[in-house]
């Protein structure tokens, strides 16, 4: 089933409101709506819900032989297959244009900017190494799927412990949860995606659009940078021309909101470690 | 005796059950049930629109999607998805909505056993929760046969699967009853409406039925908390109303 567009009513009173420096939603231009993360009892699993949009992360591990031309690399997989429960006018074998752009902005932003250490995922050199694979589900589609699903992948491999291992020579052995706590991933930076909206003739820029303001929209950018300000990926696909002085603007406010969320991404994971403790 | 999850004494005990309705705003209906450590979220939308080639001229056209939580869908889920189909085809009162599509989308969210059964229970309040009409109410529910002690396992977690030497899958509909009258119970176990059983593994015809005996009477439970859920859930609806 497609998306229906929205009526006349609802677009021109959202441009109107925009114009005149509100939105409908009732939040600023340069703000998220509220983010929540909860985690599940095993590691690696992790529900976004950013406003109405909701996706769940689920890291899972498994060891398998190596590429011949990269004998110590390790693998990261990620599955961000959209299903009709997210929206209807997802279908399920027939990938939209849409599905297609949020599986390439999360492999820019987590794989090829090199989040996760593909080195230390080796067991044996040319023989073994983990392959950790993240699905990411996607349950309600509110708009911005991409920045929610980038905060759940990199929160649930945050999260996640891989079974620990001794090598001895040419013998492996892989500890059970019983034998021996699980080992944390080794991840360089956290990168967080922020989405923009360009409307009003490419005069107003709003962070994090709804689904309606999706629909509405002239044009859209994704920034993916890290606390330590870099950028990982920059991802403007077609859409209304801006001025470079106007994606500078909007490469600084992503920069505080992405201290706001790597902030709370980290408290919410202290909070989660306090109560696995407890339960045990 | 101790069960492996260690929250349970019973063999014939349940995890205990957590249901929500209503969480998704673009379905029509929502619910997520849970057994124990086991969670399945299930969306609704219908009656829609439906392509012309699945169009059915006197009936809602059912479909239903499993996705697993872990990789891709596979033949597994394929399965899954038969079954519920089939198992609601003859429930939902499709009459009522020719030319139309019901959509059910199942998402598994945590897996420790038992997810076909938390799938059915998960299925049918978001079946009750879109409005869609039913001719009555399914409940699931899961027991292993032990490989080591022959004893009959209600609800297994994902390790006492691993131990099992037959599992039974039953769905019970909540038309049918038994009179709670011990002397009558063996006769009357056979008038009951099975909606679906699968089984696997080695059983004899007695443990079969003994399995369905156990199976029927925690259903009765499942309908009971499905029935409840659903009445808290309208009290909220009309006290929203009139507040």
């Amino acid at each position: 089933m497609r998306d229906a567009d929205p009526s006349t009513n609802e677009r021109e009173f959202l441009l109107a409101a925009l114009k005149d420096g509100a939105r409908i939603d009732g939040r600023k231009f340069y703000d998220f709506r509220t983010l929540r993360l909860t985690f599940g009892a095993e590691y690696g699993a992790v529900e976004v819900q950013l406003g109405n949009t909701r996706v769940l992360a689920k890291v899972s591990c498994e060891v398998i032989r190596p590429y011949t031309d990269k004998p110590t690399e390790g693998f990261l997989m990620f599955n961000t297959e959209l299903s009709p429960m997210a929206s209807a006018a997802f279908e399920v074998g027939r990938q939209t244009d849409e599905e297609v752009l949020v599986s390439r902005l999360i492999e820019k932003a987590m794989r090829r900017s090199r989040a996760l250490d593909t080195e230390g995922l080796c067991i044996v050199a040319g023989e073994k190494v983990w392959s950790i694979r993240v699905d990411i589900h996607f349950l309600d589609h509110d708009g911005n799927l991409v920045d929610a699903a980038c905060i759940a992948a990199i929160t649930a491999l945050l999260h996640f412990r891989r079974p620990d291992v001794t090598v001895v020579g040419e013998d492996v052995t892989i500890h059970t949860l019983e034998q021996r706590n699980p080992v944390p991933l080794s991840i360089h930076h956290i990168p967080i995606c922020t989405t923009f909206a360009f409307f009003n003739n490419g005069e107003r820029m709003v962070v994090d659009p709804t689904f309606l303001e999706e629909q509405v929209k002239e044009g859209d950018m994704t920034i993916t940078l890290n606390v330590h300000k870099e950028v990982c990926a920059l991802s403007k696909a077609g859409g209304i021309p801006m001025e470079i002085d106007q994606i500078l603007q909007c490469t600084k406010v992503a920069v505080v909101k992405v201290a706001e969320i790597t902030a709370q991404i980290q408290a919410a994971l202290e909070a989660d470690a306090k109560n696995q403790i407890a339960r045990k | 005796m101790s069960r492996l999850d260690r929250t349970r004494t019973s063999a014939h005990q349940l995890r205990p059950f957590f249901s929500s309705q209503n969480l998704l705003n673009r379905a029509d209906g929502s619910a997520q049930f849970d057994f124990g450590e086991s969670s399945v979220m299930c969306s609704v939308v219908g009656p829609a629109e439906v392509k012309l080639r699945d169009e059915k001229l006197d009936k809602a056209t059912i479909e239903v999607v499993v996705r697993p939580l872990v990789g891709l869908p596979g033949i597994k889920d394929k399965a899954r998805e038969q079954a519920i189909r089939e198992t609601l085809e003859p429930l939902i009162l499709s009459g009522l909505h020719p030319r139309t599509g019901i959509q059910i989308v199942i998402q598994t969210m945590k897996d420790d056993g038992s997810i076909l059964a938390t799938a059915f229970n998960a299925t049918i309040l978001a079946l009750l929760d879109a409005g869609i009409p039913l001719k009555s109410i399914l409940g699931a529910v899961t027991c292993i046969v032990d490989a080591e002690t022959n004893q009959i396992l209600l609800d297994p977690t994902t390790q006492e699967l691993a131990n099992a030497k037959s599992t039974h899958t039953f769905v019970f509909d909540n038309k049918s009853s038994i009179t709670s009258d011990s002397k009558q119970e063996d006769k009357e176990a056979v008038e009951v409406a099975t909606l679906y059983s699968d089984s696997t593994g080695l059983f004899s015809e007695e443990e079969y039925f003994e399995c369905a005996q156990i199976c029927y009477k925690a259903v009765q439970a499942v309908h009971g908390f499905i029935r409840t859920a659903v009445q808290k859930k309208l009290e909220k609806e009309q006290q929203q109303i009139h507040s």
